[in-house]
């Protein structure tokens, strides 16, 4: 078998999959440009090298990221997931993210959350919520309000059927144009589902809808 | 008996009376009142008293042979590497007491109200240290059981180095940014003015 040594060439490992070592860009070589590195690139010196495997992504004008699934999940700001309470604080809820650690969500952090009106979530309640700070050294925080404050679809979900996927795949569900598997489901069946960026997916069949649909 | 025997002290040992001493470091008044006792082995030492109070009686202290290592007290600045970063609090140990190296560990937290003196509601833990960074900071109180309270609410005391994700020591250029020097990333810290 032959093994193949990295190229110099950078353009060509775009939309690839590479392992960690391949260099995607040599900065010696560029001039002054500002260049966003996402997950999964990190700069050693002169050079942007890879630290996951993965398909290396590219979005205009300067941001590359390393795409890869797991089922395993990476806490990043502003991923809405789906989380698991696990145990109540004086001040936090303790949600389970699939991540490395537990994440901490705020007592207050939903609309109109004061001290009076704290919810009472039983250990087990599914949560859709988003990570509002996720970085390696502290727990992930996370809140059930959007940036503005509202609650935009954030809280418990009751009922329904949860089940475990890879980041990819939820990944995929969630892309734009919509999923053909979502479409395919939605013209048979009527349902609401909510997919975690940490590998959660929450489905519920609506029965009310289904019967109208089956009688009439 | 020679002459320098006579300094020695061992614990236990009636150093004098205390209407003519006064119990210094070392020494200990007996629950009788009158006799003092030294309660550590090394050398018996006589102190005059402060010129301007109305004390006339010497104090005499026993100064231990073994240089006790540093201990940190309210009000002395130390030096610290921060161990663990959360949401309200850093925990640190503490390396030196002012110039001194510590022999045993101590252990300090910094909260959150005491980063800094401005704005401490707003404070971001994670932006102002990180764990492995060595900061200066100034002993509050002795605190809880647990660890010592320190306070980085000054212009001077802070983060002093610190290692980038990179792995290299960075550059302050602000008090509140450090400058990788290999990769140009710029990170956060509450940064020590050190002059």
């Amino acid at each position: 078998m032959e093994v193949e040594t990295s190229s110099s060439s950078t353009a060509s490992l775009v939309d690839k999959a590479v392992v960690p070592g391949d260099i995607v860009l040599d900065l010696t070589s560029m001039s002054d440009q500002t260049i966003r590195l996402g997950a999964g690139l990190r700069q050693y010196s002169d050079v942007l090298s890879v630290v996951k495997a993965g398909k290396l992504k590219f979005k205009k004008p300067n941001k590359y990221w390393v795409e890869s699934s797991q089922k395993r999940y990476a806490p990043s700001v502003e991923d809405t997931v789906l989380g698991i309470v696990v145990d109540a604080r004086a001040d936090n809820f303790l949600v389970d993210i699939k991540g490395p650690t537990l994440a901490f969500l705020p007592v207050l952090a939903f609309e109109g959350g004061t001290r009076r009106n704290i919810p009472k979530f039983e250990i087990g309640t599914l949560l859709y919520v988003r990570v509002v700070k996720a970085n390696s050294c502290m727990n992930p925080e996370l809140s059930c309000t959007d940036a503005s404050g509202k609650a935009a679809e954030f809280g418990s979900l009751k009922e329904g059927y949860m089940f475990d996927t890879s980041t990819g795949l939820a990944r995929m569900l969630l892309s734009s144009p919509t999923c053909p598997i979502l479409e395919a489901l939605g013209r048979k069946l009527s349902y609401e589902i909510a997919v975690g960026l940490n590998g959660r997916v929450w489905q519920k069949i609506l029965v009310e809808k289904l019967m109208q649909r089956v009688q009439g | 008996m020679s002459a320098g025997e006579e300094n020695i002290a061992t614990p236990g040992e009636i150093l004098g009376d205390s209407s003519q001493f006064i119990a210094g470091k070392g020494t200990y008044l007996a629950p009788n009142g009158r006799n003092i006792h030294a309660s550590l082995t090394g050398q018996r030492r006589l102190v005059p008293p402060p010129p301007d109070s109305a004390e006339k009686r010497l104090t005499v202290e026993v100064v231990g042979h073994k240089t006790r290592g540093a201990v940190p007290e309210p009000g002395v600045v130390v030096i610290a590497r921060v161990t663990r970063v959360m949401a309200r609090m850093a925990s640190a140990d503490i390396m030196c007491v002012e110039s001194k190296a510590v022999k045993e560990k101590f252990t300090g937290i910094i909260r959150q109200q005491d980063v800094r003196a401005t704005e401490i509601d707003k404070v971001d833990m994670y932006q102002s240290f990180r764990p492995g960074d060595i900061v200066k900071a100034e002993v509050l109180s002795l605190g809880d059981a647990r660890a010592y309270y320190l306070s980085t609410a000054k212009n001077e005391l802070g983060v002093v180095s610190a290692q980038s994700i990179a792995g290299a020591t960075m550059v302050p250029i602000s008090w509140t940014d450090m400058q990788c020097p290999s990769t140009g990333q710029v990170e956060k810290r509450k940064v020590a003015k050190v002059l």
